[in-house]
C-alpha cells in the first residue's frame, strides 16, 4: 500500500516532466512565433473552456471530447510548443474532478499536445499553413500530416492513461490500452477531420478565431442531442422497471421476481460474452417476461388444492399475452421471442410451441433457467426456499431434459462472480397472502409437461378462445 | 386549407424561378459553375433522402437545408468565378433536387408532405434573393459587397442571412400547424423555436462554413464541411429514436390495466387522444402537452393495486374516497419511476373536485383537470358512436359544471367533440 501510495505522486510528476521535456522539444524543432500569439491565447481559452464544460457521465459510447479537437487543431497552427502550453492550460479548467485529477489531466494533455505537435512536423506538417492553398495541397500538407498526429495523440492518450489505471486500479495495460483504443478509436477519426476544417478555416480560408465558433456550433447541438439521448434512455429504462414492480406487487410471491430474473440474465449473459446490445434486449425480454400473466384471472392463480386442466391451459396462455401486449413496441423486436417461448423445455414438452433443444430461441432458454433458479430460491406457501447451492443442484438434474446445460453451466460461472441472496419471506406475510400456484416453479413445469403434454403444446392457438378473451377482459 | 395553399406557393416559386433561369439561360448557366452546382444538387438530393423526423412528428432533412443555404450562399473567388450564379437558379436547382431526393420515400411509401417541402424552399428562396438578389446599400447586393469585407464579417452575415431564412421557415411550420391543430399562433410559435432553435443554430454555422470554406478548398469543401452536421443529424435521429421509444412503452404500460381486466379496453388511448385535441383548445405549451398525454395514458395506473376489478372500470362510477386512493396509488407508482414527477402531480390531483379551487384556492393542475373531464366522459360514453349516448354524457358531466368540474375545461370539451364530428 506505501508503494503505491507514492507511486502516483511518482507518476504524475513524470508525466508534467516529460510534458515540460517534450515541450523543450518542441520549441527546438519550432519556435513560437510573434505572430502566433492571438492564435495561442485563443486556443488555450478554447481549451480551458472544453475542457470546463465535459461530460464525464456520457460513457464511451456517446463521448466527445472537444479538448482533443483543440488540441489537435493547435498543433497545426501554433506548433508542439504551443500546443503542450494550450494543455497544460486545461489546468484553470473549472469542473468537478478533485485537484489531484485536474493535474494529472492537464499534465497529460501537455504531454500529448506536445507529441501530436513533433509527429505533425516530423510527418511533413506545414509549420506555416497559410504557405499553401489549393485542396490537394492542403490535404497532402496538413490534412494527412494532421491525421497522423491524431493517431499520434490517440496512442500517447491510451498509454499515460493506462499507467495511472494500472497504478489506481491494477488494471494490466496490455489488456487497457487495446480496450481504450477499440472504444474511442473510431471518435478518434472525427477528431482528425474537423481538426483539419478548424485549421482551413482559420487559416487558408481566413475567419480567424472566429472559426471555432463556426465549427463547434453543429458538434455543441450534437453533444446536446447525446446528453438528452441518454438522459432519456435512463428515464425510459426506470420507467419501465418501476411499472412492473408496480404490477408485480400485488403478488407477495412475485415480488421483485422479474427485476431478480433481468440481474440473473444479465450475470449469465457476460457469461457467455454476449455484446451490449444483446444483453440490452436480453434484460428488457427478462423484465417483461411474465407481464402477460396479467391478463390470467386471479381465481386461476390462487386456487386451493389440486390445480385443474382448465387453469393449467389458462395459464399456458401467459407468454403469448405478453407477446400479444409488447409487439407494438419497437425497441422490443429482438425480445419478443424470448418472451413467447420462456417456458419451452430442452425435452420437447413445453408451452406453448412444443421447440426442443436448440430450436428454442437462446434468450428464451436463459430466462427460463433464471426464472427457475428465482422461482427455486425464494420461499413458497408449501417449501422453503432452497439455498444458492440446492437451487444450482436441482438445475443440474434437470439439466438436458427441462433446461438447456451449457446455460446452467454459465448460471454457475456468474455465481462465482456474485453472491445472491435467497428470497426468503416471513412466515407472516406468506399466512396473510395464503396458497398460490407458482407457475415457474420447476415441479409446475413437470406437472404441466405430463398432465396437459400435448394439450398444452396447442395453447397458442386457445388463446384466441373466445371463452378465456371474455374472462380475461370482463 | 391552409396546406395546400402553401404547396401551390412553393409550386408558384419554383415556376417562376424555372422560368427566370429559362429567360436569361446564357447568362445563367455558364460552363464554369455547372460543376459547384452539380455538387450541390447531388448534396441536397442525398440529404433529402436522409430526412430524419424530430419529436412532435416534425420533420427535417437538415443536410438537405444546410448545402442549399450554403448554395445560396458560396461566393467563389475573383480568380476563379465558379460560383457566378444568380438567386432564382438556386431556387430553381434545389426545388428540383428536393423533388428528385424525395423519389425513394415515395416509393418506399414513407409519408412525404409537400406543404413541408415548399415550406423549406420558401425558406432558402428568402435567404438566396436576400444574398444575391436584394440590392442593400446603395443598390448593390451582399454578394457584390462582399469583396471588401474581413473573412469575419462575411461570417456573421451568412449567419444572420441564414438564420433568417430559417426563422421564416420555422413561423411558417408554426403557422401552419396553429391551423391544423386549432392551437393559438403565438403558443405554437414559441414551441417551434423551442424545438427547432438547436438543430437550426447548427444549420446556419454549417451553411456558412460550407460557404467560407469553398474559396480556398474548392468542391471538396462541400461534403468535407457538411461533416460536422452530419454528427449533429446522427445526435438528434437518436435522441428523437428514444423518446419514440419511451412514448410507445408508455403506451403499452397503459394498457397493463385493460390486459388485466380492470379497465375497457381501448380507454386510456381514448382519453389520451381526447386529453391531446382539449390541450391544443386550451392552448397548452407542447411540454405541458407531453406530461398530459403521459398522466393520461397512465391515469389508470392505480388500478393495478385492486385485488378486484371496479366493473367495467369505470371510475367515475366510483365512490369518491375509492377514486382518490386510486389517483394516489397511480402517483406513488408513477413517482417510483423517479423521473416522471410532472405527471405523478397531475395524477395525484386528477379526482379532486373543481370546487377546491374556487372554495378553498386549492392549487389544481390544469391537465388534472382535463383528465377528470375527459375519463368522465368515457367512462359514461364510452367506445360509442351512438352520438344520443355522447350528448347524455356530456349532459352529464354538465350537471356538475363548476362544482365537479371546471367549466372552461368542459367548453373545451364541447369544441374538440364538435370538431371531431366534423
Amino acid at each position: 500500500m506505501s508503494v503505491l501510495s507514492h507511486a502516483v505522486p511518482n507518476y504524475l510528476a513524470a508525466v508534467w516532466l516529460g510534458a515540460v521535456g517534450l515541450a523543450a522539444v518542441g520549441w527546438w524543432m519550432h519556435p513560437l512565433n510573434g505572430d502566433d500569439v492571438v492564435a495561442l491565447v485563443v486556443l488555450c481559452v478554447m481549451g480551458i473552456l472544453s475542457e470546463s464544460v465535459k461530460e464525464n457521465n456520457l460513457g464511451v459510447r456517446t463521448g466527445l471530447s472537444f479538448t482533443s479537437i483543440v488540441l489537435l487543431s493547435s498543433v497545426a497552427l501554433v506548433g508542439p510548443f504551443g500546443a503542450a502550453v494550450v494543455g497544460a492550460a486545461t489546468l484553470l479548467a473549472v469542473n468537478k474532478d478533485r485537484v489531484e485529477v485536474r493535474v494529472f489531466n492537464s499534465g497529460m494533455t501537455s504531454a500529448i499536445g506536445a507529441v501530436g505537435g513533433i509527429v505533425y512536423l516530423l510527418g511533413w506538417g506545414a509549420a506555416h499553413v497559410s504557405d499553401f492553398s489549393g485542396a490537394g495541397s492542403l490535404l497532402l500538407h496538413v490534412g494527412v500530416p494532421m491525421m497522423v498526429a491524431d493517431i499520434a495523440q490517440a496512442l500517447s492518450n491510451a498509454l499515460i492513461l493506462s499507467g495511472i489505471v494500472r497504478l489506481t486500479q491494477g488494471t494490466p495495460i496490455r489488456r487497457f490500452v487495446p480496450g481504450m483504443l477499440g472504444s474511442s478509436g473510431p471518435i478518434y477519426v472525427g477528431y482528425g477531420i474537423i481538426g483539419f476544417l478548424f485549421v482551413v478555416l482559420w487559416i487558408p480560408a481566413g475567419v480567424g478565431p472566429f472559426s471555432a465558433l463556426l465549427i463547434l456550433a453543429p458538434l455543441f447541438v450534437a453533444r446536446w442531442a447525446f446528453v438528452q439521448y441518454g438522459d432519456e434512455e435512463r428515464a425510459h429504462e426506470r420507467t419501465l422497471s418501476a411499472l412492473v414492480a408496480a404490477v408485480e406487487t400485488k403478488d407477495l410471491y412475485t415480488r421483485g421476481h422479474s427485476e431478480r430474473v433481468a440481474i440473473l440474465c444479465e450475470l449469465m449473459a457476460s457469461s457467455l460474452s454476449m455484446s451490449r446490445s444483446e444483453i440490452e434486449a436480453l434484460r428488457f425480454a427478462a423484465m417483461l417476461h411474465d407481464i402477460g400473466k396479467l391478463a390470467i384471472p386471479t381465481r386461476a392463480l390462487r386456487r386451493a388444492g389440486e390445480i385443474s386442466d382448465d387453469d393449467l391451459v389458462r395459464i399456458a396462455t401467459h407468454p403469448a399475452r405478453g407477446v400479444e401486449m409488447v409487439r407494438d413496441i419497437e425497441f422490443l423486436e429482438g425480445s419478443i421471442e424470448a418472451i413467447r417461448h420462456h417456458h419451452e423445455r430442452m425435452d420437447g414438452r413445453g408451452y406453448p410451441a412444443g421447440l426442443r433443444g436448440e430450436e428454442i430461441p437462446l434468450f428464451a432458454r436463459i430466462i427460463a433457467v433464471a426464472d427457475a433458479f428465482d422461482s427455486l430460491t425464494t420461499s413458497r406457501s408449501h417449501r422453503d426456499a432452497y439455498t444458492v447451492e440446492e437451487a444450482v443442484a436441482e438445475l443440474h438434474r434437470r439439466a438436458g431434459v427441462h433446461l438447456d446445460p451449457w446455460v446452467v453451466a454459465a448460471l454457475e460461472r456468474g455465481l462465482v462472480r456474485r453472491v445472491w441472496e435467497p428470497t426468503r419471506l416471513e412466515p407472516r406475510l406468506m399466512a396473510t397472502a395464503g396458497r398460490a400456484f407458482d407457475h415457474d416453479d420447476p415441479v409446475a413445469s413437470d406437472l404441466m409437461a405430463d398432465r396437459a403434454g400435448p394439450a398444452l403444446a396447442s395453447s397458442e392457438s386457445r388463446g384466441a378462445d373466445p371463452l378465456l378473451a371474455r374472462e380475461a377482459t370482463p | 386549407m391552409i396546406g395546400v395553399a402553401i404547396a401551390m406557393l412553393g409550386a408558384i416559386l419554383t415556376v417562376a424561378a424555372v422560368v427566370a433561369v429559362g429567360v436569361r439561360f446564357r447568362e445563367q448557366v455558364m460552363l464554369s459553375t455547372l460543376p459547384i452546382v452539380g455538387v450541390f444538387f447531388v448534396a441536397i438530393v442525398v440529404g433529402e433522402i436522409f430526412r430524419i423526423t424530430l419529436p412532435g412528428s416534425r420533420r427535417a432533412a437538415p443536410m438537405a437545408t444546410a448545402a442549399s443555404l450554403a448554395f445560396a450562399m458560396t461566393v467563389g473567388s475573383a480568380q476563379m468565378p465558379s460560383a457566378d450564379y444568380a438567386g432564382p437558379l438556386v431556387i430553381a436547382v434545389t426545388a428540383v433536387a428536393m423533388a428528385v431526393g424525395v423519389i425513394p420515400n415515395v416509393v418506399r411509401r414513407r409519408r412525404v408532405r409537400l406543404p413541408d417541402l415548399a415550406i423549406r424552399l420558401i425558406g432558402i428562396a428568402v435567404a438566396a434573393l436576400l444574398f444575391r438578389e436584394v440590392p442593400v446599400w446603395e443598390g448593390r447586393t451582399v454578394l457584390d459587397l462582399q469583396a471588401n469585407w474581413p473573412a469575419y464579417v462575411l461570417a456573421l452575415v451568412m449567419l444572420l442571412i441564414s438564420a433568417l431564412g430559417l426563422i421564416v421557415e420555422m413561423f411558417l411550420v408554426a403557422w401552419l400547424r396553429a391551423v391544423r391543430s386549432h392551437a393559438p399562433l403565438l403558443r405554437t410559435i414559441e414551441d417551434e423555436f423551442r424545438a427547432a432553435l438547436a438543430l437550426s443554430a447548427a444549420l446556419s454555422s454549417t451553411s456558412a462554413l460550407v460557404a467560407l470554406a469553398e474559396r480556398p478548398l474548392g468542391l471538396v469543401a462541400i461534403p468535407l464541411f457538411l461533416f460536422p452536421l452530419f454528427l449533429t443529424q446522427f445526435a438528434v435521429r437518436r435522441q428523437s429514436a428514444i423518446r419514440r421509444t419511451y412514448r410507445q412503452t408508455i403506451r403499452t404500460l397503459s394498457r397493463l390495466t385493460e390486459l388485466g381486466g380492470y379497465t375497457e379496453v381501448g380507454h386510456a388511448s381514448r382519453v389520451a387522444g381526447l386529453s391531446m385535441a382539449m390541450g391544443h383548445e386550451l392552448g397548452m405549451s407542447e411540454r405541458d402537452m407531453l406530461d398530459l398525454e403521459y398522466a393520461a395514458l397512465l391515469h389508470d395506473i392505480g388500478q393495478v393495486s385492486l385485488t378486484e376489478p371496479i366493473p367495467g372500470g369505470a371510475t367515475v362510477l366510483a365512490a369518491p374516497a375509492d377514486q382518490r386512493r386510486i389517483a394516489h396509488d397511480g402517483a406513488e407508482i408513477v413517482r417510483q419511476t423517479g423521473v416522471l414527477d410532472n405527471v405523478a402531480v397531475i395524477l395525484e390531483a386528477q379526482t379532486t373536485p373543481f370546487r377546491q379551487v374556487r372554495e378553498f384556492g386549492e392549487v389544481l393542475p390544469l391537465s388534472s383537470r382535463v383528465i377528470k373531464v375527459c375519463n368522465a366522459f368515457d367512462d359514461l360514453a364510452g367506445h360509442s358512436p351512438d352520438s344520443a349516448k355522447r350528448d347524455a354524457a356530456v349532459e352529464r358531466i354538465h350537471l356538475g359544471l363548476g362544482y365537479e368540474y371546471d367549466p372552461r375545461v368542459v367548453d373545451a370539451l364541447v369544441r374538440a367533440l364538435a370538431r371531431s364530428d366534423q
